[in-house]
């Protein structure tokens, strides 16, 4: 993934990402196109498949535009709904940005 | 939302999986084999057990599951939908509304019925005949069809464990036992190939395809890749939309229909396949050259559910989940909820758009486009249209004042009053539009009616239906069925004769009872007719004379004679039944008929049958009328009522007898009517020539000529009834309020016609009015 020298923009994900959060957090997302972004999972307690859709879509987009997009942290529940539903996001964990 | 609110929407849901379920079986009944009206008749009885086993209803899921079981093997081709299975299906979706009414307002239902009809639906998905069912031909079963297994239960539905019943279903009870994972020893177990597509509209109403595969996972070792190539960059994609798909390889002892019911409650919004495959072949077979990884999971991290025993279940858990389950039992419908959410509400044209697209790949859908619709809380309505009442009231108050105290006519006044008029006129009949109905519902509900009364009579007996959507006010609507039921009760039971007498009489075994509705003059007609016997005359005659009602040398026409039927108390029946005989009926039907402003009619043909004509208004609120004056009083006669208007010439009047006038009009002779006298308004008769006469239709079918002394105008005004407001007033329907604000009294046309015959106003009832 290439990466630029600029400062990351933060997002932090609700905890509920289920139905009525996917809008708001396309919103978030489109808001913050042309940033490098690392997106902070902690908190989420609940994700559903549409939001992860959202996500993944936006790390679509990252990556056509040529900017970081990765997880800086993300919670139990997150993990395992991601690879619950068959979702990889190893290559997406922030590591050094 | 609380509880009993989610409650109450599921039931609402019932109530039109149950119209759905009926209209479908009798077009199958009809003939029809569209797969897709099997397809929507399965859907409802799936639907209202998938509710009812979120709210722990048992009885209604244990006799669904049943009644489910049986239409499965109508939807696979295994049981041929004959006659003779319809009917007890038919009687099964009577029983399964029965439930739904308990589970509703409590009471009980007829278990033995209830057992009776269980024990048919199974006979015939095993491809037997029904036990004791007296079956003109046993059902012709295309293969016999095994018993289904029980479905797995759904989790997180459900607050309490429910006992095995006789058919050995445990309504949706889910044990969490194996949530640290399955004791994997060296043991292979069939393994399973599923390819899960969800739709758009899985999400909309309220599935969650992680919760789906967390269920499947639960059910042995799996192995999942999701398929992301359809989805679209960020600023392409709906974000309500389903993109990912999945493909699964699972290992488990639980069989097919297990894997299968996991999606029991999104499977018609999803592509969903599932093929068992070679143990040892399941992961190859599916992910081809797709990568899968085995997925071991912990899956505490997921769980919704609290540790706690089973049967003990939060009330916020059980809400969800009830929701959830409500959501699920909604079919394609189209019905928006008004889920109060302010991005969804953003979304919705991208969200429709997509569920569109959707539908348009989805041979399961149900398959009516019908327009968006939202419930609305009929007590919201309600005084939406007070307030409009009200709002017309001032509108003609304001009209009056203006002409009144501007001699000078300002001509951008008076526009600008007309165009007031006319909006309000609009927003009154748009608003009046929101309340009407089809007859549809009330016509469907006749047909158990009828069913049982032949059941009961051994009488064979085909209800017929036209104009089933003709709209009416639900006013109007609520108060139809009862008038009705009583009519279905006597056409059938009394109207038409026992199969053998109609085989006798060179008719057909099965009698006809036909329902109709239909507009007339911005009225609502309702006829009902019967191809049995007509109505026995002599014997009627003979009856009313029996009970002092006539005297023995009475000359009596036809009409008078049938019309005796609607007298209280009076009835032909040789014995009391449950049915009828107890003198009970008609007087009650013209009784509610007549206080909804409405009129009866009946027509009979010795031999031939009977045709009873009901006329109703359209609404209670409001109602055009003519505004006259009579004795200095102002009045509305209801312009339904009047045929013309006319100034009576000298020489067209003609007394007869000491007080009876008659109108020459196009040569012939009408009755003149003076409503001032009638009304005791004046003591004596006024003359016609200085009034204006008003031809009139009365109940009977012939015209009178109303007399008044001038007319005012013509007008819609709002209905207020004089029963709450005041009290009844023999030959008085109801009252209004004017533009002046004074009362003006509507005149009950009908009332007035027969006082002038000589039958007493008091015996008259009267317009019990929406105010």
């Amino acid at each position: 993934m290439a990466t630029r020298k600029a400062a990351p923009k933060s997002l932090s994900l609700a905890p509920i990402l289920d139905l009525n959060e996917a809008n708001a957090l396309h919103s978030k997302l489109m808001g913050l196109r042309g940033n490098n972004l690392v997106i902070d999972a902690s908190a989420v307690e609940r994700v559903g498949a549409l939001c992860v859709q959202v996500l993944m879509a936006g790390a679509k987009s990252w990556e056509e535009d040529k900017h970081a997009f990765a997880f800086s942290k993300v919670s139990d529940a997150f993990t395992k709904t991601t690879q619950l539903i068959g979702v990889n996001i190893d290559h997406l964990m922030a590591k050094e940005i | 939302m609380d509880m009993n609110e989610i409650k109450e929407i599921f039931f609402q849901e019932c109530e039109e999986q149950l119209a759905e379920l009926e209209s479908g079986l009798l077009r199958l009944n009809d003939g029809d084999r569209d797969p897709e009206t099997v397809n929507a008749v399965f859907r409802a009885v799936h639907s209202i057990k998938g509710g009812a086993g979120a709210f722990g209803l048992d009885d209604l899921v244990s006799f669904a599951h049943v009644f489910e079981t049986t239409l499965d093997c109508v939807r696979s081709n295994k049981l041929e939908p004959t006659q003779e299975v319809l009917k007890v299906m038919l009687k099964s979706a009577d029983v399964l509304a029965d439930l739904t009414n308990v589970a509703r307002d409590g009471g009980s239902v007829d278990q033995a019925r209830s057992a009776q009809l269980i024990r048919e639906l199974e006979a015939l998905a095993k491809g037997e005949a029904p036990p004791a069912a007296a079956t003109a031909e046993a059902p012709a079963p295309r293969a016999a069809a095994a018993p289904k297994a029980a479905p797995a239960p759904k989790p997180a539905a459900v607050a309490a464990v429910a006992a095995p019943n006789d058919q050995g279903f445990v309504p949706v009870a889910f044990s969490f036992d194996d949530f640290g994972g399955e004791e994997e020893a060296v043991i292979e177990h069939p393994a399973y190939e599923v390819v899960f597509k969800p739709k758009s509209e899985l999400y909309t109403k309220g599935n969650e395809a992680a919760l789906l595969l967390r269920d499947l996972s639960r059910l042995g070792e799996m192995s999942i890749h999701c398929n992301m190539d359809s989805l679209p960059p960020l600023d392409q994609m709906d974000p309500e939309a389903a993109y990912f798909s999945w493909k699964v390889s699972i290992k488990t002892d639980k069989g097919e229909d297990a894997v299968r019911s996991v999606f029991e409650f999104a499977e018609w919004d999803c592509e969903l396949d599932v093929l068992a495959v070679e143990t040892g072949e399941g992961a190859e077979a599916i992910g081809g050259d797709l990568p899968m990884q085995p997925v071991p999971f912990d899956l505490s991290a997921l769980d919704e559910e609290p540790h706690a025993p089973l049967g003990v279940v939060e009330e916020e858990e059980q809400i969800a989940a009830a929701q959830e389950a409500v959501a699920a039992a909604q079919t394609a419908s189209n019905v928006v909820q008004m889920a109060g959410s302010a991005s969804r509400a953003a979304a919705a044209d991208k969200g429709a758009a997509a569920a569109a697209a959707a539908a348009q790949n989805n041979a399961q859908q149900a398959s009516s486009a019908a327009a968006p619709t939202i419930r609305v809380d009929l007590d919201r309505v309600d005084r939406l249209i007070n307030l409009v009442g009200e709002l017309v009231i001032n509108q003609a108050m304001l009209s009056q004042s203006v002409i009144e105290n501007d001699s000078n006519g300002v001509s951008s006044i008076n526009m600008g009053l007309e165009e007031l008029q006319q909006l309000t006129r609009e927003i009154q009949d748009s608003v009046m539009a929101i309340r009407a109905q089809p007859v549809k519902p009330v016509f469907q509900r006749m047909a158990r009616t009828v069913r049982e009364i032949a059941d009961i009579t051994g009488k064979s007996v085909r209800l017929v239906t036209e104009g089933e959507n003709t709209e009416v006010d639900k006013t109007v609507i609520d108060k139809l069925a009862e008038p009705l039921t009583h009519m279905i009760r006597n056409a059938v039971d009394h109207g038409l004769e026992m199969p053998e007498k109609r085989l006798a009489a060179g008719k057909s075994a099965e009698g006809t009872v036909k329902l109709t509705a239909k507009h007339r003059s911005g009225r609502i007609v309702i006829e009902l007719s019967d191809d049995g016997a007509g109505i026995n005359r002599e014997k009627v005659r003979q009856k009313a004379i029996d009970n002092d009602l006539i005297a023995a040398d009475a000359n009596l026409s036809d009409e008078e004679i049938d019309n005796l039927i609607f007298h209280a108390g009076f009835s032909t029946a040789d014995k009391v039944s449950d049915l009828s005989g107890r003198g009970v009926g008609m007087d009650v039907v013209k009784r509610s008929i007549q206080a909804l402003g409405g009129r009866i009619n009946i027509s009979s043909k010795p031999g031939q049958g009977s045709v009873f004509t009901m006329s109703l208004p359209l609404t209670l609120a409001v109602l055009d009328g003519m505004v006259v004056t009579v004795a200095g009083q102002t009045l509305v006669v209801p312009l339904t009522a009047i045929v013309e208007t006319l100034q009576p010439d000298a020489a067209a009047i003609h007394s007869f007898g000491a007080t009876q006038r008659l109108i020459s009009i196009r040569n012939s002779f009408c009755p003149l009517v003076d409503v001032g006298r009638i009304l005791n308004f004046r003591a004596t008769q006024a003359n016609p020539v200085e009034g204006v006469a008003l031809l009139v239709e009365s109940e009977g079918g012939g015209q009178r000529a109303l007399m008044v002394d001038a007319i005012q105008g013509q007008r819609q005004v709002v209905i207020k009834s004089l029963e709450a407001n005041y009290t009844h007033v023999p030959g008085i329907a109801a009252a209004t309020i004017l533009g002046d604000g004074r009362v003006a009294l509507i005149l009950d046309v009908d009332a007035v016609v027969s006082a002038s015959r000589g039958q007493p106003l008091h015996l008259e009832t009267s317009l019990a009015a929406a105010g």
